[in-house]
């Protein structure tokens, strides 16, 4: 059973599967792929924090299918959201903007991560000694 | 006598047995005397037995003399939901917590009835006392559930529609408040060590035994609010990243994070002010939870009407954090052990790495609740933090405490090598590796979700592995398997299976999820994502409680389901959409009544002027695995309680 | 030096929590979605038409260019429509009297039997439009009926009501927007 003992057989095995998974069988054409992307991000109008994506009130199936006119007729996924915004304020939007005070959202779990990693290497210089 | 009156005495009783008692034990603690907890504490009981006592007498007789029972309760309100009523609003959801915490005092003093003259026992207990009488206080003041009716209503409002269509409004609330209220008593005796200075003996087991069993009931008590969230909200999820339901979370991860790291404290007296730290922290982020819920500073579909209770309770969350850091600081120097961690690469290791986790993504999930208020301070408009932050967030985290969960068991203390720890999880990893080129082969293609159950195929090998290395243990020894399959460690790997089983429910019914909406006319059938699903016509139910229109759907040929529009009488005739769910272990089928076709119907249902008249719209939602999420929460709630049987003998590890 | 850092790192995180307690517990109540202005106050209204209720033609915003228009979105199935269609109905007549502002009235998802019974039962004496599918309710985002816009003569959305209104408050704020 030495080849089952062995972990470089393994990882390699590994990696190749793993990487198969980014064979898609079948891609999704791009009109869909933004459309559901938008349709997740944007809220429900008359909901509380449910995306459009899955909400099925009337106001979200109006703004569903206005995000897949917009995209096929060309839109940019900023003037889609733009547009949205002026009739219903910015917190129609599920994801909080990037820039400005947004950047914290996002800062903070890298430092989190960079934190813990640091903890995890000082311990491990301090046992080479 | 009204029964408002009444209902005052009972609340001013319990609440003066509880002042008294914390009084009594700090002149004991003082003069060395003998304390009478046993009195003080008898009395509250007597008295919170009494308020609710009172309050359920008033809503199960519909008495609308007393105001909360005129908004939340009405003539026809059946038997279960009128004694569900009495936390189906805010004042009466204090009495509830209230009516908890006093069971905990009481459990409190009949366990260390033995040690009562112990300054630990006599600090907690009065700590306990303490937070019981402030809870009382609201109910005395601000969230006074006994105000009496100003003027004559003959039928109240009764409850909100969500809160009387589903029986898990009667199971829900107690347990998540035992395992919100449960989490004073590891705080209290934080508290207590810290001022004693007492932090070795036998005081961190206990500590810890209390925190399993709060970690036990909140965690049941998460999963069956996310369950009863799924079964009525109508859109086939099962968790929003909601404020109320984010401030549930936060104390479930710092707990999850002390559980772990006070492992190693056992082990090696490491982490000890790390550890009380974490106690403390967890009982603060309950009343933080109280406040979100409570406050009305952030719109949640879970939050109670606000009130003036807001400052109030964060007023206490300040006292508690301000406390507590007090307390540390001054004991800190006396907590540290003189030796450290060996090498990150151990059982230790792991825990650190598992504490970073956890504390973070809490610390991550308050910033994302909180950042709206923030974001309106600072530049005056509205903005949302939801699933799609949330979920990007988490998703990394799930992952890594996945990978924690393989290696964690495999890893020896101290310090391990990497040889040793493949030769452990080598099983594992291979079954996990063909499990996923056969899904591949099947034409699964999703590669997060098939990173998910990799890990989560490891996860539950290397707990399984543990466990089978128990009975064989015990088998050599001529034991029985019970005899270790009923302890700690067995518990705590029993836990982490049902862990993983939640996991893979999360991942599968989330990555693989379809949704649609399909128009039927009388009789005709659809398929979806394999699922036949056909519709039979209308029907309508009445009853003293509600009015519904019900569409006959059949799942399969085989399954029935009534989706339906349903409206509550009551005075503001609330009407809710009813959905139905074909659940199996494998997928569950989630149908809701979305529009009408015609000129319409007295249902109340959204209307599609543009289809035939008897045709409807159905929304439906197909999600693999979805029932593998109550299922793992129930596992976990087991192992919890199996970590509680004693082993009769310490074995080697 | 690590103690050091340690505590100083401890005493960082438990100011940071204390200064977000303190923030939360100095926030007012959240206000209700639908007490917050429009977005679209001060923008030109978006284009509108639809069929009208009850006839078999149709309107739209353009064809009113050089009115004030009130554009009232209701359902028969909400309480407080019912509660100021009463008030819509005398301030449509009275401005008919002088010439002044148009009330053009928009079905939100309502069946057209109970809609058609809604407007006999109040006499409601302005046209309304059919909005199929809640499009024109999105354009104007509108979450739920009663909402009530104020649009001048060079089609700008001047004011907003969500909630009953009252014959007072519209045409004080009709004579704002004229003046």
């Amino acid at each position: 059973m030495r080849i089952v003992a062995s972990f470089r057989l393994w990882l390699a095995v590994t990696i190749v599967v793993l990487g198969l998974s980014f064979v898609a069988t079948s891609q999704q054409s791009p009109v869909d792929q933004r459309t559901a992307y938008l349709e997740s991000i944007i809220r429900c109008p008359a909901c509380e924090g449910l995306s459009v994506a899955e909400s099925n009130a009337t106001s979200a199936v109006a703004v569903r299918h206005e995000i897949r006119q917009a995209v096929v007729a060309g839109s940019s996924d900023s003037v889609i959201i733009t547009s949205l915004e002026a009739r219903f304020g910015s917190s129609i939007l599920l994801s909080p903007p990037t820039r400005g005070l947004g950047t914290i959202l996002w800062l903070v779990p890298l430092a989190i991560v960079g934190l813990g990693v640091i903890i995890l290497l000082r311990v491990a210089r301090h046992n080479e000694k | 006598m009204t029964l408002s009156w009444l209902g005052h005495a009972t609340i001013l009783f319990t609440l003066i047995s509880l002042v008294l008692g914390a009084l009594d034990l700090l002149v004991s603690l003082r003069r060395r005397s003998l304390a009478h907890s046993r009195w003080f504490a008898g009395g509250a009981l007597l008295g919170i037995l009494s308020s609710v006592g009172v309050m359920e007498f008033a809503l199960v007789s519909h008495n609308f003399s007393l105001a909360y029972v005129a908004e939340n309760n009405s003539r026809f309100t059946p038997l279960v939901y009128s004694i569900t009523g009495m936390w189906s609003a805010l004042e009466g959801s204090i009495l509830l917590w209230s009516l908890l915490l006093i069971f905990c005092l009481v459990a409190v003093v009949i366990r260390y009835r033995r040690e009562a003259s112990d300054d630990v026992v006599r600090w907690a207990t009065t700590i306990v006392f303490a937070v019981a009488a402030y809870f009382l206080g609201l109910m005395a003041g601000p969230a006074d559930p006994f105000v009496a009716t100003v003027g004559t209503t003959s039928s109240g409002a009764g409850p909100n529609a969500l809160l009387q269509d589903n029986p898990l409004v009667a199971i829900h609330p107690p347990l998540l408040y035992l395992g919100f209220v449960g989490f004073t008593i590891p705080f209290a005796f934080a508290v207590a060590m810290l001022i004693t200075g007492r932090v070795r003996d036998r005081w961190p087991l206990e500590l810890r035994r209390w925190t399993v069993l709060s970690w036990g009931a909140l965690t049941l008590g998460i999963v069956l609010g996310a369950w009863w969230s799924y079964q009525v909200l109508g859109w086939g999820g099962f968790w929003g990243w909601d404020p109320v339901e984010n401030a549930s979370l936060l104390p479930w991860l710092t707990g999850t994070a002390y559980i772990h790291s006070v492992i190693v404290q056992d082990r090696r007296g490491l982490f000890r002010v790390w550890n009380l730290s974490l106690a403390l922290v967890t009982f603060a982020l309950t009343i933080l939870g109280t406040f979100f819920t409570r406050s009305g500073v952030l719109q949640s579909v879970h939050a109670f009407s606000s009130s003036s209770l807001g400052p109030l309770l964060m007023g206490f969350f300040v006292l508690t954090i301000g406390g507590g850091a007090a307390l540390v600081t001054w004991r800190g120097d006396e907590l540290r052990s003189p030796v450290g961690v060996d090498h990150p690469l151990s059982r230790e290791g792991v825990f650190v790495a598992n504490n970073i986790i956890f504390v973070g993504f809490a610390v991550v999930v308050l910033l994302g609740t909180a950042f709206p208020l923030l974001y309106e301070a600072i530049n005056g408009g509205q903005v949302t933090v939801g699933t799609p932050y949330f979920a990007t967030v988490a998703a990394p985290a799930a992952v890594v405490v996945l990978a924690l969960m393989a290696l964690a068991p495999a890893m020896s203390w101290r310090r391990s090598t990497w040889p040793v720890i493949w030769s452990r999880l080598r099983t594992s990893a291979w079954v996990a590796i063909a499990t996923v080129f056969f899904l591949e082969l099947a034409g699964v293609r999703h590669a997060v979700a098939l990173a998910g159950y990799f890990l989560a195929i490891i996860a539950a090998g290397s707990a399984l592995r543990t466990l089978s290395g128990l009975v064989r243990s015990a088998r050599r020894k001529q034991r029985t398997p019970w005899s270790v399959l009923l302890g700690p460690t067995a518990g705590g790997m029993i836990v982490h299976l049902g862990v993983v089983i939640l996991s893979v429910g999360i991942v599968s019914s989330t990555s693989f999820v379809t949704r649609g909406e399909v128009t039927l006319a009388t009789g005709q059938s659809t398929v979806v994502a394999g699922q036949t699903l056909t519709f039979n016509g209308f029907a309508v139910v009445s009853d003293a409680v509600k009015n519904a229109t019900e569409l006959k759907v059949v799942v399969n040929r085989s399954q029935q389901l009534r989706p339906a529009i349903t409206t509550f009488r009551g005075r503001e005739g609330q009407t809710v959409g009813t959905p139905a769910i074909d659940s199996n272990f494998w997928r569950d089928v989630y149908v809701t009544f979305d529009a009408v076709g015609g000129k319409g119907s007295t249902s109340g249902a959204q209307v599609a002027n543009n289809l035939p008249a008897g045709s409807v719209v159905l929304g439906v939602t197909v999600e693999p695995q979805l029932s593998w999420l109550w299922i793992g929460g129930i596992v976990i709630a087991l192992g919890s309680a199996v970590t509680f049987f004693r082993r009769r003998e310490v074995a080697p590890a | 030096m690590k103690r050091r850092a340690i505590s100083l790192a401890g005493a960082l995180g438990v100011l940071l929590v204390l200064s977000l307690g303190l923030f939360l517990g100095t926030r007012h109540v959240a206000p209700e979605a639908s007490s917050l202005p429009s977005p679209l106050l001060g923008q030109v209204a978006p284009a509108i038409s639809g069929s009208v209720l009850g006839a078999r033609s149709t309107a739209s915003l353009s064809n009113l260019r050089g009115h004030v228009v009130v554009l009232n979105f209701w359902a028969s199935w909400c309480g407080p429509c019912a509660k100021e269609a009463p008030e819509l109905s005398t301030f449509a007549w009275s401005q008919r009297a002088v010439n002044g502002a148009v009330v053009l009235g928009v079905l939100y998802n309502d069946s057209l039997d109970q809609a058609t019974a809604f407007t006999q039962r109040y006499g409601s004496l302005y046209t309304s439009i059919i909005d199929k599918d809640g499009l024109i309710a999105n354009k104007l985002g509108v979450i739920s009926p009663p909402t009530t816009f104020v649009i001048d003569r060079h089609g700008v959305v001047r004011a907003s009501f969500v909630g009953a209104v009252t014959a007072a408050q519209l045409s004080a704020s009709v004579d704002a927007v004229t003046s």
